[in-house]
């Protein structure tokens, strides 16, 4: 049984090696970091809660503004990935499919080029402003399309909805016929057994789609700084700008950290919540 | 067909074009005389990919993006492989632990992770480049292989295993000729999805390759120098490389979502 063990154990070693020494021990490290300060462009060891302090002080607005985007992002589209999942279980029929297999192939490809994509569809000569124009709807062109918070949420909103389809779709799957049917049979309208049958069946499916979606946007800056313009800062670019050009790898690394135990606290407190939602959504 | 229906359907389409749409345009210029992304779209042209290849820092990024991703998949896969075993053997709680702790990599801000391996790189000398890139891929592809190949070992038919080893067969008999070929489909799908997933990844990549550069890091480049109209025929070369893979991948998995 020993030997048995001891092989098993092998099979695993190389994996978790590799985890220890490109996951963990950096992780490890910058957090140790984010307690050290800079000077003349070198770490200086002196722990300290400095930068957490200028955390919570001079970037709170920052971060605050980016955990409100995020969570706009995050609830945009978590609803919209319910709605579609709810149409494939209950109207789409084979079409269903053909939803589901447009959101698995385009899950894990084109990161950069939907960024860009959006880019080029929202400017001010762009697809959506010439259409509009062409229409007849605008005489000018609508400058805030691009370059705004609007165009920094369609864009994480179209990147993230395959992600957040998949879990709401299983999730739905799962919920049985029968209490459906029963509930409706006792006269129970549409939104009734929405909230009260259907949403409670699929807590862990929702919960996951938004932690999902709300933990990318917090953490992106590549589509701020694309999409976002000037007035769209969120605490990525500051993160990213803190370590590229102030070399300050200390305040970039609190920023992060405080920015991820942000985040945490906003899903923890979302899932305690969950229920409770729902009740007062029912009363 | 009730009203309801045809608004859910209509909702259907308008969700699917909304997905689809961007991409199908960055195509469609690419293939287009005009060279800005307006319409009309202009005479087809292979124009813009004739140029791309033309280009000497294309064939760099190419050639470093097809060492990233053919090393990154292979390492997955055995190492990956390799894991999935050891954690059908660990008893159920272990390896459900394990499984947690091993993909905690993917769900970490690429942001953070990249931070943390380029201060960790800087910290310990090790010198910025295609070997620095490769494991940092590597933590967040393995996850993947992984949980597809234990999910796959978990469900099929130990009886095949028993009654070949009451015959006689040894361990590397057992795995060359029973357990590799029936696993041998999701191990192929999976490989390939690590691929797409490291071939597709920019952020660790910016931060961990130094002085090179890979497609997506080239894709950058050029968003942030002028707008050049070679951009759309990288952008659908690297869509058709990542996507393509993906499929092939969920259909040798059979994952439906």
């Amino acid at each position: 049984m020993s030997s048995v063990r001891s092989r098993d154990v092998a099979a695993v070693a190389p994996s978790f090696l590799v985890w220890t020494g490109f996951f963990f021990a950096p992780i490890l490290y910058l957090f140790v970091v984010s307690f050290w300060s800079v000077r003349q462009y070198k770490l200086v060891t002196d722990a300290s809660f400095d930068n957490y302090l200028l955390a919570a002080g001079e970037y709170r607005h920052a971060i605050v503004f980016t955990l409100a985007l995020a969570a706009l992002v995050g609830v945009v589209t978590t609803v919209f990935a319910f709605a579609m999942a709810y149409m494939i279980r209950f109207y789409a029929g084979r079409f269903g499919n053909v939803l589901l297999f447009i959101a698995l192939t385009t899950l894990f490809g084109g990161y950069l080029v939907k960024i860009y994509a959006w880019k080029g569809l929202l400017g001010s000569t762009g697809i959506i402003n010439q259409a509009l124009l062409a229409a007849g709807l605008i005489s000018e062109p609508i400058s805030w399309l691009l370059y705004s918070p609007f165009a920094v949420v369609i864009t994480l909103v179209h990147f993230l909805l395959p992600y957040a389809l998949l879990p709401i779709n299983a999730a739905l799957r799962g919920v049985d016929d029968a209490p459906i049917e029963a509930a409706r049979d006792l006269g129970a309208p549409p939104s009734r057994i929405l909230i009260d049958v259907i949403l409670p069946q699929c807590e862990r499916g929702i919960l996951t789609a938004f932690a999902l979606a709300f933990f990318v946007s917090a953490g992106d800056y590549v589509t701020p700084q694309l999409v976002g313009g000037t007035d769209t800062f969120m605490i990525g670019n500051f993160i990213q700008s803190q370590f590229v050009n102030r070399m300050n790898a200390p305040v970039g690394a609190a920023l992060a950290f405080a920015t991820l135990l942000m985040t945490l606290l906003v899903v923890a407190l979302l899932s305690l919540l969950y229920r409770r939602i729902l009740k007062a959504c029912a009363t | 067909m009730t009203l309801r229906a045809a608004c859910w359907l209509t909702f259907g389409i308008l969700s699917a074009a909304f997905l689809v749409a961007p991409l199908a345009l960055v195509v469609a210029f690419s293939f287009g005389e005009n060279p800005h992304a307006t319409l009309p779209f202009g005479n087809p042209t292979l124009q813009w990919y004739r140029e791309l290849f033309a280009g000497d820092d294309f064939l760099a990024a190419l050639q470093n993006s097809a060492i990233v991703t053919s090393c990154v998949g292979l390492l997955s896969a055995v190492l990956g492989t390799a894991a999935a075993f050891g954690f059908t053997a660990l008893d159920r709680k272990l390896s459900r632990l394990g499984a947690q702790l091993i993909s905690l990599p993917v769900m970490l801000p690429p942001l953070v992770l990249a931070l943390a391996l380029a201060t960790a790189f800087s910290a310990t000398r090790i010198p910025l480049g295609l070997g620095t890139v490769i494991p940092s891929h590597l933590i967040f592809t393995q996850p993947f292989v992984i949980l597809i190949i234990y999910a796959r070992l978990t469900a099929f038919d130990r009886s095949l295993i028993d009654s070949a080893r009451d015959l006689g067969a040894s361990s590397l008999q057992i795995f060359f000729t029973i357990t590799l070929p029936l696993i041998a489909p999701s191990l192929i799908g999976a490989t390939l999805l690590s691929m797409a997933i490291s071939l597709d990844d920019f952020v660790i990549t910016f931060f961990t390759i130094g002085g090179g550069m890979t497609l997506p890091t080239l894709i950058w480049g050029m968003l942030r120098t002028h707008l050049d109209p070679t951009i759309n025929a990288l952008g659908t070369l690297v869509l058709v490389l990542t996507l393509g893979l993906s499929v092939i991948a969920f259909k040798l998995t059979r994952y439906k979502g």
